[in-house]
């Protein structure tokens, strides 16, 4: 099978035993990999009753048929499983080089169910398998659990995804970390880890993936990396990061600043990504053939850390414009904190932002938080705070179970900023009108990696062939929706091949790349069939697991028109752009449910 | 009366209606770098013309055609085809749009670009209120 492993490495930690099992072709050809693999997998063995945090929760690492192979920027992995957070689907996505490790170490993907009956780490090197005790592991940070894999294995080339100890104390903002501090953060699938007593998972090797026509793949992976020398997008990236995009989010209003309520502030421009390269920046990090190289290293002297990665743009309005932190060291620091417990940096910023809104509304008080005043403002507070969660101690108990969690406990469900429970990226809705489909549309509820409608409409992506061009980003009509929709299917694709978001070669290279892997024989509006087709299985897969059609919408707090800045007064027409977003996926506008052959 | 673009009369006319502008004079008020607009040839325009306009702290200063790149150096040369230039101008092609697609392409400092978007929003929006005469 071109492209592919074609085989699975099952695992059931109850019973510490370990099988490989072939992959079925048929699920690979019809969702590619990815999470869109995993979908049509967990389809079949999720219902409502699975205990996200039980057992029985399968949790999914899996690559794609690119992943590892010569196409810039393929290392990467998806993991897959019901959130604990979110108690729909979960998945979450990262870079780095885990992802081509475990193909060359000679699996397309881990499947793990079961719990260990005390804590466990497994080793998947030159097609050898084996589950140790991790005792000692227990209680380290990522950094520390990484390193001392590599030593066990006498091999610093072998690349580890772990948790910290947001995991291991069932957080459920936690993540999974790889390759130092990238990350698969989001639906709080390292609790599902820490819920099997998995510490880690060690992988490397030497294999070959067998591609269709290797001469002609390599020739069009050349040609896709030589794209990238003149590309804005992608020098724009390679400088400043997704950072770089702070000022310009700034004056669009794209950047949440206070909590999703306000649309503009006059120190917002000190956390740009200029500045973070100028002042902070030690150098830059790259993903498996990458020439990009968005990754950031930097420094923050204040705060005595050397070495930290990140922060991207998200991390610089999760932790510091929504929170009204305008001090670039400051966020550094809390993001690194994050990165050491294993922790989701945008749902922990978004829970942190809710604490501070319910204070000042005098909903929480110091008898709630144990002493604590929680103030706009106050980076102290918000390391404080990352720490308590982490812990799972007094307050940060209650933050660790969520934003959409603390606003029930404080009676105010209204100032949730969570669609399906997932808390809301960086990218305000109200700004680019498409992500507000995106959102309420997502599978895992709110995200900016299934659809980002704000590259779309900035013009990055490239992709006209397959009905996808740059538009008004406040446009509010039922083209909106369909837009917003397709390209959903779009991105969908990416997360099940697996490519980087950056990596935008246009609609005939990467075609050409798909069937030079596979041997496909696809054709352009293949590649949204494809797409539309992962989109539907998880949609469906949330049907089984309780959602409704009810569920697709965006939180009260971002329907409301902001009085400043660059989306003042706009607000989506969520009706409207729901109904093109129908249209395009075909789905039943009454019950929203997917139609037609779903290829199950 | 419609200015002929592009041309020197219309780049000066440019610099003026800037410095003029006091919310251009906010949004630049920390730019600093000249700029050569290379109009390329396309279908509807035969030539290559360069118009040079030197921009610092929200100020326009020694706005003029020149004969060549060669003629003056500049921190930014913004180059396109003629008609990508004329939907900019006539408020059709948003000018980061135009440089993320790539249909305006930028050489020059990028912090700067990155660091005061507003200032290349704004300097458009006042190039669009210009009454252009783009020729047939």
């Amino acid at each position: 099978m071109n492209g592919y492993l074609g085989k699975i490495l099952r695992v059931d930690l109850s019973q510490s035993k370990l099988w490989d099992e072939p992959l079925n072709e048929d699920y690979a050809r019809n969702y590619v990999g990815g999470s869109g693999l995993a979908a049509r997998y967990l389809y079949d063995l999720l219902d409502r009753n699975t205990d996200p945090l039980g057992p029985e929760n399968p949790l999914f690492f899996l690559a794609g048929p690119l992943v590892g192979t010569s196409m810039t920027s393929a290392g990467r992995y998806s993991v897959c499983a019901r959130s604990p957070l979110t108690g729909i689907w979960g998945e979450a996505n990262s870079g780095g080089f885990f992802g081509s490790e475990l193909r060359y170490a000679g699996y397309d993907g881990v499947l793990i169910t079961g719990k260990a009956g005390q804590p466990v780490w497994l080793s998947i090197v030159e097609g050898q398998v084996a589950l140790h005790k991790a005792g000692d592991l227990w209680g380290r940070d990522i950094y520390d659990t990484q390193t001392r894999l590599r030593e066990v294995l006498g091999d610093p080339k072998v690349r580890v995804a772990c948790i910290g100890l947001a995991g291991e104390n069932l957080v459920k903002l936690a993540g999974i970390a790889n390759d130092h501090g990238r990350f698969a953060a989001r639906t709080g699938l390292g609790a599902v880890m820490g819920s099997k007593n998995l510490k880690a998972i060690a992988v490397g090797g030497t294999g070959k993936i067998s591609l269709y026509a290797p001469e002609e793949f390599k020739t069009i992976t050349n040609q896709i990396l030589a794209m990238y020398k003149d590309d804005f997008p992608a020098q724009s990236l390679r400088a400043y990061g997704t950072a770089g995009y702070v000022n310009l989010s700034h004056m669009l209003g794209d950047l949440p600043i206070r909590y999703f309520q306000l649309g503009e502030h006059a120190s917002a421009d000190d956390l740009s990504g200029v500045d973070l390269a100028e002042k902070y920046l030690r150098r830059n990090t790259a993903c498996h053939k990458c020439v990009i190289a968005c990754g950031r290293e930097t420094q923050s002297p204040a705060y005595h850390d050397s070495k930290v990665d990140g922060p991207e743009y998200e991390v610089i309005g999760a932790l510091g414009s929504l929170l009204m932190i305008f001090d670039l060291e400051a966020v550094i620091h809390a993001g690194h904190l994050c990165n050491l417990y294993g922790m989701d940096i945008i749902s922990m910023g978004v829970t942190i932002g809710l604490a501070c809104d319910l204070f000042e509304r005098g909903l929480l008080t110091p008898a709630d938080t144990g002493g604590l005043e929680i103030r706009y403002g106050c980076a102290e507070t918000v390391f404080r705070l990352i720490d308590l969660t982490a812990h799972r101690e007094g307050f940060g108990a209650v933050l660790a179970e969520g934003n959409a969690a603390l606003a029930e406990r404080a009676g105010v469900p209204e100032l949730s900023a969570t669609v399906n429970r997932l808390e809301v990226p960086m990218h305000d809705p109200r700004a680019y009108l498409g992500m507000a489909v995106t959102y309420a549309l997502s599978p895992r509820g709110a995200c900016h990696m299934q659809g980002d409608m704000y590259s779309l409409d900035l013009g990055q992506s490239n992709i006209e062939e397959v009905g996808l061009e740059p538009g008004d980003r406040h446009d509010n009509t039922f083209e909106k929706g369909r837009t917003a929709a397709r390209l959903q299917a779009w991105r969908n694709l990416y997360n099940s091949l697996i490519l980087c978001q950056f990596e935008n070669p246009g609609v005939q290279p990467l075609l050409a790349a798909i069937n030079a892997a596979t041997g496909w024989g696809l054709e352009a509006e293949d590649l949204i069939t494809l797409g539309k087709r992962i989109v539907n299985i998880k949609r469906l897969l949330n049907f089984k697991l309780g959602l409704t059609r009810a569920n697709d919408r965006l939180p009260d707090l971002l329907l409301k028109p902001l009085q400043e800045g660059g989306t003042a007064g706009y607000h989506p027409d969520m009706p409207t752009l729901l109904a093109g977003a129908y249209a395009e996926f075909g789905w039943d506008a009454e019950s929203g449910q997917p139609l037609g052959d779903l290829h199950l | 009366m419609a200015i002929k673009f592009p041309s020197d009369k219309w780049i000066k006319e440019l610099s003026e209606r800037l410095n003029a502008s006091e919310v251009y004079a906010q949004a630049a008020a920390t730019w600093e770098g000249d700029n050569v607009f290379v109009i390329l040839p396309d279908a509807d325009y035969p030539d290559t013309t360069y118009l040079y306009i030197n921009l610092q702290h929200g100020k326009a200063s020694n706005a003029r055609q020149l004969s060549s790149l060669d003629e003056q150096k500049a921190l930014f040369t913004t180059s396109a085809p003629f008609n990508t230039w004329r939907r900019v101008l006539e408020g059709r092609l948003d000018p980061i749009q135009g440089m993320f697609s790539g249909k305006l392409k930028l050489v020059g400092s990028m912090a700067q670009v990155q660091r005061t978007p507003k200032a290349t929003y704004e300097m458009v929006k006042v190039a669009v209120e210009i009454d252009t005469d783009f020729g047939a």
